[in-house]
């Protein structure tokens, strides 16, 4: 059992350094030793080592990291990809453009890494183009790696070939999904692609890919710095080490907060947020970021914020995006903005979705707009109901997830709005 | 040998080679698994998620156009979860879809109506207004497009990556407001785009030829082949009996051209109405007068001219390459074989380029029987070989020639002018579809043929395959006869006439 | 063996037995006649044949006779050539030739669109089939007519009959699904009543 109120540092090590951003800072402080040490290694021990150490996916599914590097195949000769998933669109997160932001080596570090586990000699960092100071100082930090030869054709005199490029996508949320990204990579229009085959087997160009989340990808090199066990004494069993939080809401103090997982959420949310703001209180909270389905108050008490319990109270931790919905906010305008964000990014390639997400947005339109009818709740919570798990991706699920739930828990609220025509 | 997969398909033991597709697989053993983007002869896309089918021990449903079967397999097509799911799936493509059905040309052959009532049959839930998108949009010569129609399927999308190559479609915008079409001013150049008519599982795509003229259901279609090149395409002529009018000829799957054929093949159907078309026979009166005559009054002008000279010398056969290798048969046979006919000239399009090929579909010999007519001469021992003949007529010095003309009219530029110059030698009986041949002053003998939709009989295509013609509509004119039955005819004249 | 005995049955001489009741029922009833006759003859009662064409006959809203066309606001017709009709009519006295229509928004119009009225039955199933309420069973029962009279009916003719005083009001009303067609008043006079008869005609 790990520790799970250690306050451990991975990735925001550098926090409250001075020009934390730069490779000499990164240097310094104990920067790309774990390259170093990885080279050491053989290939497959890296990935063992990432197995060993319960890596999980960072960008919302919770996949094990180890276990996807494993899938793909080793006596392929390549060229094989490793794409850094920096597409951070789900609403309520901003975890990702902490790291790309101020710590981009650990982020390039922790590609060199996979690729040479997977035996990778190219990898991309895909952004949405909303992002540029993180895109600036990506490309900076990339050139930085160039030029101290930590890329290149032959890193750290090891042989290794690896070279890493910045790609800036046009913004669309559905090219977090790591096929979208890989169409949009591509060259394509940003839609996801039917599996299987999967990534790993036929990803970017029809070869082996591997893509990861930046916060997965920046939290290798500590694995290979301290080792499986180290990582694996922080958190939980089944989740072990740190993730970046982000708490938004009216809280004291909203932001990203690293804190190993399975950490109370009412310790984060009184605590290290500093409570509600006064005169706000909790109504509700959706753990991990829009997709995920809200939880009420009583379902908050006791929680803790890793993979297993949150699934157990029918909610996931997805990207970790902690949003508090407080007393003054209308559950109709909220489902309103979620349903009408899914209507505006789904891809339009599976017919559930696509009509799914138009037929919730049209339906919470008119709700909105005092049109409401006695049965359009009935009638979301079956739609959501046949969206779900019938598409090529998760979108459709990641819009149904959200309706059922609110409307589920929040009926009544959105029952008495209909009625009346207008907010209580 | 190759390895096969046994899997379970709703109870039923199906063995299928290893990498089929349950998709395929059920379509071979004949269990309908609804579904729209998925089409025999394109890649899998797999966005439409209504061929949902349940493997048991699998908690959700899985799609069976990706789904590949494996051994143990245990897929049912019909639970109470599939027509759920197969119900709502069609809920979702008919929320935004328009009621249309009156002014579309797909109703009566559309997915989503076919559908609704094979799976479908609930009460709408939609109560807000539909999306709206652009309608009548003019994509190429042959199409027009309602976007508004368009479910999406990306099959066009598809066909003109995968078929034709030409990528000129694509699909714009997002989510329900997506839609489908050409990239900004440009269209569909190809000579194939009715194809996406048929493949249109909906009245996205319609043709302009066939364009509000008919109700589909009005229609009986008929298995055919493709009279308009050697490629012999298996195609269905779409035909109204009851008015003898023939509306359009589509594809049909077939070992020639897999699931497609050319827009030029579509023509075919034109030359058979009526209006286009000779309607009865013509010949000369006891005073030489030319008129409309009974066809067997025709034949007995015909009879007595044959019988008045020698045939060896003076008769001469025209013959073209679109007629059925059982007529090539009977007219040799009674011509060469039984008067001694000797003089037999082959009728081509002068200047045809018999081995071009636009890498599909049509080929450069627009003659659907050129191997059926060079396997007839040679049997009856004349010289083979493909080359046009048609000067050598005028200097046969025959003074009967029988003119069995070609059929299509698009597929011999120069017909109408060959026609005139045949017109200026002695007497020529064309046996005909060409209506034209009614107005021209100076024709003496004109015999109606039936078209290639109205007759039995076999074309043999470049390749020697050999395709049957076996289910004729009646003819649209009344004295329409195929060669065989003109030579019968004959026969019977001369038999009746005292003269084998 | 056996025997078939026939006999007839026994002469009934009462005229007042049942045997001889159809004669009492006869004498009722022609004596009824004889008194309404008289009744009537004298105008004490009144009659309730109508003499027309001079006297008006009435039907109910929803008496089916002649067809009529209905029209959009624009005034064309409103039928979109759908065949559903001609589909739907168990006499095949509908013919339809559609096209399209210069307005590329209303795309299919019927450029010709035909009832031969002497094939038809006047069932009705041609307007409940029409999905846009465009063809309708109107109020005119009068449709005979002289031998050679046009008895095909053309899409004008069927659309507009503007002269006919018997009113055939084509519908401008998109939400209006069947109003009620009423004969003007005024076409009670003897006067007007002959010129609705004689336009009824053709």
């Amino acid at each position: 059992m790990g520790d799970t109120l250690n306050k451990v540092k991975i990735t925001t090590a550098f926090e409250g350094k001075p020009n934390a951003r730069a490779l000499k800072t990164y240097v310094d402080n104990g920067g790309y030793t774990a390259l170093k040490k990885a080279f050491s290694m053989q290939p497959a021990q890296i990935i063992d080592e990432v197995k060993a150490a319960g890596l999980r996916g960072r960008g919302g599914a919770g996949f094990p990291t180890g276990m996807k590097w494993g899938f793909v195949p080793k006596d392929d000769k390549g060229p094989k990809y490793i794409v850094c998933n920096n597409d951070e669109g789900e609403p309520g997160t901003f975890k990702d453009r902490y790291i790309a932001e101020c710590n981009p080596h650990m982020l390039i570090e922790g590609m060199i890494i996979a690729g040479f586990a997977i035996g990778a000699n190219k990898g991309y960092i895909y952004t949405r183009f909303e992002f540029f100071e993180e895109i600036r100082w990506l490309e900076i930090a990339i050139k930085e790696a160039y030029d101290a030869g930590f890329l290149g054709d032959n890193i750290l005199g090891s042989g290794f070939k690896f070279h890493l490029d910045h790609y800036t996508g046009a913004g669309a949320y559905i090219c977090g999904e790591e096929t979208g990204l890989l169409s949009s990579l591509e060259g394509k229009k940003g839609q996801p692609k039917l599996k299987p085959p999967f990534p790993a087997v036929s990803g970017y160009l029809h070869r082996p890919t591997v893509v990861n989340n930046t916060e997965t990808l920046a939290t290798v090199p500590f694995i290979i710095n301290n080792g499986a066990a180290a990582h694996k004494a922080i958190g939980t069993e089944k989740s072990p080490g740190t993730k970046l939080f982000c708490i938004s809401g009216r809280v004291k103090r909203p932001g990203v907060y690293e804190l190993p997982l399975g950490y109370p959420f009412e310790k984060l949310l009184n605590e290290d947020a500093g409570g509600m703001l006064p005169g706000y209180t909790l109504k509700a909270c959706i753990p991990g970021g829009s997709s995920a389905p809200i939880l009420t108050p009583e379902e908050l008490k006791g929680l803790t914020l890793d993979y297993e319990a949150i699934t157990a109270k029918g909610s996931m931790l997805g990207s970790g995006a902690i949003m508090i919905i407080d007393n003054t906010m209308s559950m109709v305008e909220l489902l309103k903005v979620t349903v009408d964000f899914y209507h505006h990014e789904s891809c339009g390639q599976c017919t559930p979705c696509r009509e799914g997400t138009g037929w919730l947005a049209n339906i919470m339109g008119g709700i909105a707009a005092g049109e409401g009818k006695k049965d359009d709740i009935e009638r979301m919570n079956e739609i959501s109901a046949r969206m779900g798990g019938r598409t090529i991706c998760a979108l459709s699920d990641a819009a149904a997830m959200p309706t059922m739930s609110i409307v589920k828990k929040f009926g009544a609220e959105i029952a008495d709005y209909i009625e009346r025509g207008i907010r209580a | 040998m190759s390895e096969t997969v046994t899997f379970k398909l709703n109870g039923k033991d199906v063995t299928v080679p290893k990498g089929t597709t349950v998709m395929e697989a059920a379509r071979r053993e004949k269990v309908e698994i609804p579904h729209f983007c998925w089409h025999p002869g394109l890649s899998v896309a797999g966005v439409c998620r209504f061929c949902m089918v349940k493997v048991e021990g699998r908690p959700k449903l899985e799609i069976a156009c990706n789904l590949q079967a494996t051994d143990g397999m245990d897929v049912k097509t019909s639970t109470d979860d599939t027509k759920a799911a197969h119900k709502w799936a069609l809920e979702f493509h008919l929320i935004n879809h328009p009621l249309d059905c009156p002014i579309c040309d797909q109703a009566g052959e559309c997915g989503l109506q076919d559908y609704y009532m094979s799976v479908g049959k609930y009460h709408s839930q939609m109560t807000r207004p539909k999306v709206l998108k652009p309608k009548t949009l003019d994509v190429g010569k042959d199409l027009v497009l309602d976007t508004e129609r368009c479910i999406l399927c990306s099959r066009c999308v598809r066909f003109e990556e995968e078929v034709t190559k030409t990528g000129a479609l694509g699909i714009f915008d997002r989510g329900d407001r997506a839609i489908v079409g050409t990239y900004p001013g440009t269209k569909i150049e190809h000579s194939y785009q009715t194809n996406l008519v048929d493949i249109c599982p909906v009245g996205a795509f319609t043709s302009r030829d066939f364009r509000f003229k008919q109700r589909v259901w009005f229609l009986k279609d008929k298995p055919a082949t493709c009279p308009g090149c050697s490629t012999g395409c298996s195609v269905d002529v779409f035909g109204k009996p009851e008015t003898r009018t023939y509306y359009r000829v589509k594809p049909r799957q077939g070992e020639a051209n897999g699931h497609w054929m050319c827009d030029k093949g579509r023509d075919t159907y034109k030359h058979l109405n009526q209006e286009n078309r000779l309607r009865t026979a013509l010949a000369s009166d006891a005073k030489g007068k030319v008129s409309e005559a009974t066809f067997a009054d025709a034949i007995a002008d015909l009879g007595s001219r044959l019988a008045a000279v020698n045939p060896a010398q003076d008769v001469a056969l025209l013959v073209s390459a679109q007629h059925t290798s059982e007529e090539y048969k009977s007219l040799f046979d009674f011509f060469v074989r039984e008067l001694g006919v000797k003089k037999v000239y082959q009728w081509r399009e002068p200047g045809e380029k018999t081995d071009a090929f636009d890498g599909l579909l049509l080929r450069g010999d627009h003659n659907a029987n050129t191997r059926g007519l060079q396997d007839a001469l040679k049997e009856a021992g004349l010289p083979g070989g493909v080359k046009n003949e048609f000067d050598a007529v005028a200097t046969s010095g025959a003074k009967i020639v029988i003119a069995v003309t070609p059929e299509i009219p698009w597929t011999f530029p120069s017909l109408e002018r060959q026609l005139d110059s045949l017109s200026e030698l002695g007497f020529v009986s064309f046996w005909s579809v060409a209506g034209s041949l009614t107005t021209r002053k100076k024709v003496k003998h004109a015999l109606p043929l039936k078209g290639f939709a109205e007759k039995k009989g076999t074309f043999v295509n470049h390749a020697g395959k050999a395709a049957k013609l076996e289910h004729p509509f009646p003819c649209t004119v009344k004295d329409g006869r195929d060669v065989t039955e003109i030579v019968a005819a004959l026969k019977q004249w001369r038999q009746n006439h005292g003269r084998h | 063996m056996a025997v078939i005995k026939v006999a007839r049955p026994p002469e009934d001489t009462n005229i007042f037995s049942a045997g001889w009741g159809y004669i009492t029922t006869i004498s009722v009833g022609m004596w009824k006649t004889l008194v309404i006759f008289l009744k009537q003859l004298t105008r004490i009662e009144k009659t309730n044949t109508l003499e027309w064409p001079e006297q008006p006959a009435t039907y109910g809203d929803r008496f089916k006779g002649k067809h009529f066309l209905t029209l959009r606001d624009d005034g064309e017709v409103r039928c979109t050539a759908c065949f559903l009709c001609a589909t739907n009519c168990p006499a095949e006295c509908i013919h339809i030739e559609a096209g399209n229509h210069p307005n590329n928004e209303l795309e299919k119009f019927p450029v010709r669109f035909e009832i031969d009225i002497l094939r038809c039955v006047f069932c009705g199933y041609c307007e409940e089939a029409c999905p846009v309420d465009a063809i309708r069973l109107g109020p005119e029962y009068a449709m005979t007519g002289p031998t050679g009279g046009k008895w095909v009916y053309t899409k004008e003719y069927l659309a507009e009959r503007k002269q006919l005083s018997g009113g055939i009001v084509s519908v401008k009303d998109e939400n209006e699904k069947h109003p009620i067609v009423e004969a003007p008043k005024e076409a009670r006079s003897p006067k007007q009543l002959k010129s609705y008869v004689r336009h009824g005609l053709h």
